[in-house]
């Protein structure tokens, strides 16, 4: 007799849904875009004149020109890569944040917890735009900037869930029986509780990442955000000028490949809660 | 149900006759910036300025048609005598000018305006405790008002009751106000925003208020005040006997604008000021008729084709176009205290690398012209034929200087950082710059910051390069030249620290001169002499456009226009008429 592991279970699962394979492709695109961008194997020459001013889209360029003439499509590209990266980076801070804090506070109770609670509440209620901007004017304006403002901001909902989970499996007989015998704290913690809601960690990171995304452009469209290189922000921001002459192609490539991406992370996101979810298993 | 298609009825038309209302004299205006509150000491741009003039009022006022710009008394009842050595002043007020009635005055009736009434709202100004914007204009110019300001400093109250040498009270209409040093400059300070006549009564009985509560002389009162959506001002009925001009510029017959001469003003009986920062929106209300006047700015191409002539479509409706030469300059300032800019043929290399033309094309649809020196075209002062052989085009000579400087191909140059505003605009013409500055080797980056965060760090020196534009505070080439002049250094306007020692005594001595025309051969040579030092790179004198429906009557353009509104009429037979065009 074969045994399916919960995973295999649950990715059979995730393939099924036609929506997911494609969202789950797009996004291995927008990687492999990003990838090959980030190495300089594509669009490293978008800085470059390579036609008039504003020329709209054609066969040359399929996105247009901007207005110093440089290739839309390729500052689309570029802007990718920044935006893919912010992704990464962000889910790289904020997981471990959030899984080790919620871990903690749920495991542990008592002060351990009001600290914690009481950190991300604090966390909660700041208007996060404004952390945000705050955090770039101390640190400064640029890619690392908004890593670390969108990495310290979204940990949040990712350690709140965490920490209901894990209270709830702290109780359980299979963590009981690890500390019957002799399983010390961190063997029950991260041996045998964190890897029964790892599947919160992965659908939350998949939700998290477009919301990485969105805010980059925010930060970059109010020029807070990467300096000197296109970003889908700072894109949007030209087009606020444009569009009154007409040219509307900058807004359309950078909105495009945003709406895209976000998109496919949202339907990649719920497929994985359906399918990873035990209590939503055979629905 | 029935109820309800009652109440959309009702909307419905009740909208609509607004709209058909041609029997009041209205006017629709735009302003592009939201407004922070009426205190003429705090009122530092141009749109604040606009709301400021309609309710309040100065000793002076620019001729709203003459040009070049000349004062008149507006509430002087003449120019003042000058004593012959130019520091002690007399001003006679007009008689029979009343403030608006408010509820700060007794029996809620506006009282007379009195020498007083002078001299406090130039304490005002000096008033440490306010912190005025405006306190650069007479700031060590009054004799005995920077001791007073000094002494309250770090006291709890201001003592306005305490003599100052300087401001003197003659008797009730006359004031005697008396200077440190000549300052030929002073009476365009007394047609400013900054020095407008405010009531002590308004002041004390509003309190914190009294930004909300504008109780001044003009011809207009204050009705409603929605910060981020609509001003309503209407007539004042106590206002003097001010008539409309019959002399006004050259040609200015022709255009119709002295139809309207000998008239009363205020020539309308209400004024509504839309508050619409976004231009899309500026930009349709306009369209549809729903404002009479708009300033052209990131719309001009909707309205305006390759020829700089209006679409078709707009002309068919009676709208008009207006284009004039500001009297502004837009530059990238070097850091002077930043040794890699203190060689000369760095600046200059910078200078010649920097494609203007193309950025006028780009940014400014080629209507702005380039700038040869500090001083604007419209001043004494500025010379058409000078041009600066530093500011053309020749990526050759500029990397032959770079060479020289011992920077070949940029080798050896720091990045440089210049910065600016968050707009749009601003980012992307830092962008340009940096394209051109690639050219010879040297790495450009914008540093964006917002308004307040720039001022902070152009003014404590943390800069190597920023850019900006000056508008004119007053015509008078003074106003410019100041821009490089040592003692001006920051945090002063001078934000290049640019220092040269002779141009610096140039300008001590050519200051205090009264306006001739040997001054503005002096600051022809001033202007040419630093022009070629390259203190800055040198930008743009920009054309500022508005667009006007046909029945906006007496609209000419003016720098200085917060006064410019009691002046402007409704033609309401042809808004009648055109109507069913919109």
């Amino acid at each position: 007799m074969k045994n399916h592991s919960l995973w295999r279970d649950a990715f059979g699962r995730l393939f099924q849904d036609k929506w997911a394979v494609a969202s789950f492709i797009i996004v291995i695109a927008y990687s492999l875009v990003a990838i090959l961008s980030a190495m300089g194997l594509i669009a490293y020459d978008w800085a470059r004149e390579v036609g008039g001013s504003n020329l709209p889209p054609s066969a040359e360029h399929y996105f247009g020109t901007d207005i110093f003439g440089r290739d839309v499509l390729s500052k689309v590209i570029r802007g990718t890569q920044i935006a893919m990266s912010v992704g990464l980076a962000t889910s790289l801070i904020a997981i471990p944040i959030g899984v080790i804090l919620g871990a903690f506070a749920g495991y542990f109770g008592g002060w351990v917890d009001d600290l914690i609670t009481w950190l991300y509440t604090t966390f909660s209620s700041i208007p996060n735009i404004m952390l945000l901007i705050s955090i770039t004017m101390i640190l400064g304006k640029g890619l690392f900037a908004v890593y670390v403002a969108l990495g310290a901001t979204s940990w949040v909902n990712l350690c709140r869930l965490i920490r209901g989970e894990v209270m709830k499996h702290k109780e359980r007989e299979y963590v009981q029986a690890a500390g019957a015998i002799g399983g010390g704290h961190f063997r029950k913690l991260f041996k045998h509780i964190l890897p029964n809601v790892t599947h919160i960690i992965i659908i939350n990171t998949s939700l998290q990442f477009q919301i990485a995304i969105k805010s980059e452009v925010i930060l970059s469209y109010l020029g807070l955000g990467v300096q000197g290189e296109p970003s889908w922000g700072t894109m949007i921001d030209d087009a606020k000028l444009e569009l009154s002459r007409g040219v509307w192609w900058q807004l359309a490539g950078a909105t495009l490949a945003m709406f895209v991406i976000v998109l496919a992370f949202n339907l990649l996101g719920d497929a994985l809660r359906d399918s990873l979810d035990p209590k939503l298993k055979g629905k | 149900m029935k109820f309800l298609s009652i109440l959309l009825c009702a909307l419905i038309f009740s909208g609509c006759s607004k709209e058909r209302n041609f029997d009041e004299r209205e006017l629709h205006l735009i302003s592009l910036e939201k407004f922070a509150g009426f205190d003429p000491i705090q009122v530092s741009d141009r749109y604040s300025g606009n709301e400021t003039g309609k309710v309040y009022e100065g000793l002076f006022e620019f001729h709203p048609f003459k040009r070049p710009y000349i004062l008149v008394p507006n509430l002087a009842e003449s120019l003042p005598t000058v004593s012959a050595d130019g520091l002690v002043y007399t001003f006679k007020l007009k008689k029979g000018v009343v403030f608006h009635d408010s509820p700060c005055f007794k029996d809620g009736k506006g009282r007379e305006l009195r020498a007083d009434d002078v001299l406090y709202s130039i304490r005002r100004l000096a008033d440490p405790k306010l912190q005025a914007k405006g306190w650069w204009l007479i700031d060590d110019k009054i004799s005995g008002l920077n001791e007073w300001r000094t002494k309250y400093a770090s006291l709890d109250h201001s003592n306005y009751e305490e003599a100052i040498d300087g401001l003197k009270k003659i008797d009730e209409l006359t004031v005697q106000i008396t200077l440190k040093k000549p300052f030929p400059q002073f009476l365009y300070a007394l047609a400013m925003p900054y020095t407008f006549i405010v009531p002590k009564e308004a002041v004390d009985h509003f309190g914190k208020e009294f930004l909300n509560h504008p109780v001044g002389t003009g011809p207009f009162i204050l009705e409603k005040f929605e910060q981020s959506n609509e001003i309503v001002y209407h007539k004042n009925p106590t206002f003097r006997e001010k008539f409309y001009p019959t002399e006004g510029a050259e040609g200015d017959d022709k255009l119709g604008l002295l139809a309207d001469a000998g008239k009363r003003l205020p020539l309308v009986d209400k004024i509504t000021v839309h508050i619409m920062p976004e231009s899309q929106t500026q930009w349709l209300s306009f369209q549809k008729g729903k404002a009479d006047l708009l300033e052209l700015k990131s719309m001009y191409e909707r309205a305006v084709d390759k020829s700089k002539e209006l679409h078709q479509e707009l002309k068919s409706k009676g709208i008009r176009l207006f284009m004039d030469p500001m009297l502004d300059v837009t530059f990238y300032a070097f850091n002077h205290e930043n040794p890699f800019f203190k060689n000369r043929k760095v600046r200059q290399a910078i200078s010649l690398a920097y494609n203007r033309a193309e950025n006028n094309k780009l940014f400014y649809n080629n209507s702005a012209l380039e700038a040869q020196g500090v001083i604007p075209p419209g001043l004494g002062g500025y010379r058409k034929e000078f041009k600066n052989p530093y500011t053309k085009f020749d990526i050759d000579q500029a990397k032959r200087l770079l060479r020289e400087a011992g920077y070949p191909d940029g080798k050896g140059f720091p990045e440089i950082t210049i910065e600016t505003r968050s707009e749009t605009s601003a980012r992307q013409s830092i962008e340009y710059f940096a394209k051109c500055m690639e050219k010879i080797g040297i790495v450009v980056k914008a540093g964006i910051n917002t308004w307040p965060e720039l001022v902070k760090k152009v003014s404590t020196k943390q800069h190597q390069m920023y850019t900006m534009a000056w508008g004119a505070d007053y015509p008078d080439a003074e106003n410019f030249l100041g821009l490089v002049y040592c003692p001006n250094q920051s945090p002063g306007s001078n934000g290049a620290n640019y220092c040269n020692p002779d141009f610096d005594a140039l300008f001590k001595q050519a200051t205090i001169l009264q306006d001739s025309p040997e001054r503005s051969a002096f600051y022809e040579k001033m202007n040419e002499m630093v022009s070629l030092d390259v203190p800055w790179v040198f930008g743009f004198h920009r054309t500022e456009f508005y667009v006007a429906q046909a029945w906006l009557k007496n609209f000419k353009q003016m720098e200085f226009n917060h006064t410019q509104f009691q002046y402007l009429g409704v033609d309401l037979e042809v808004k009648k008429e055109l109507s069913k065009k919109f």
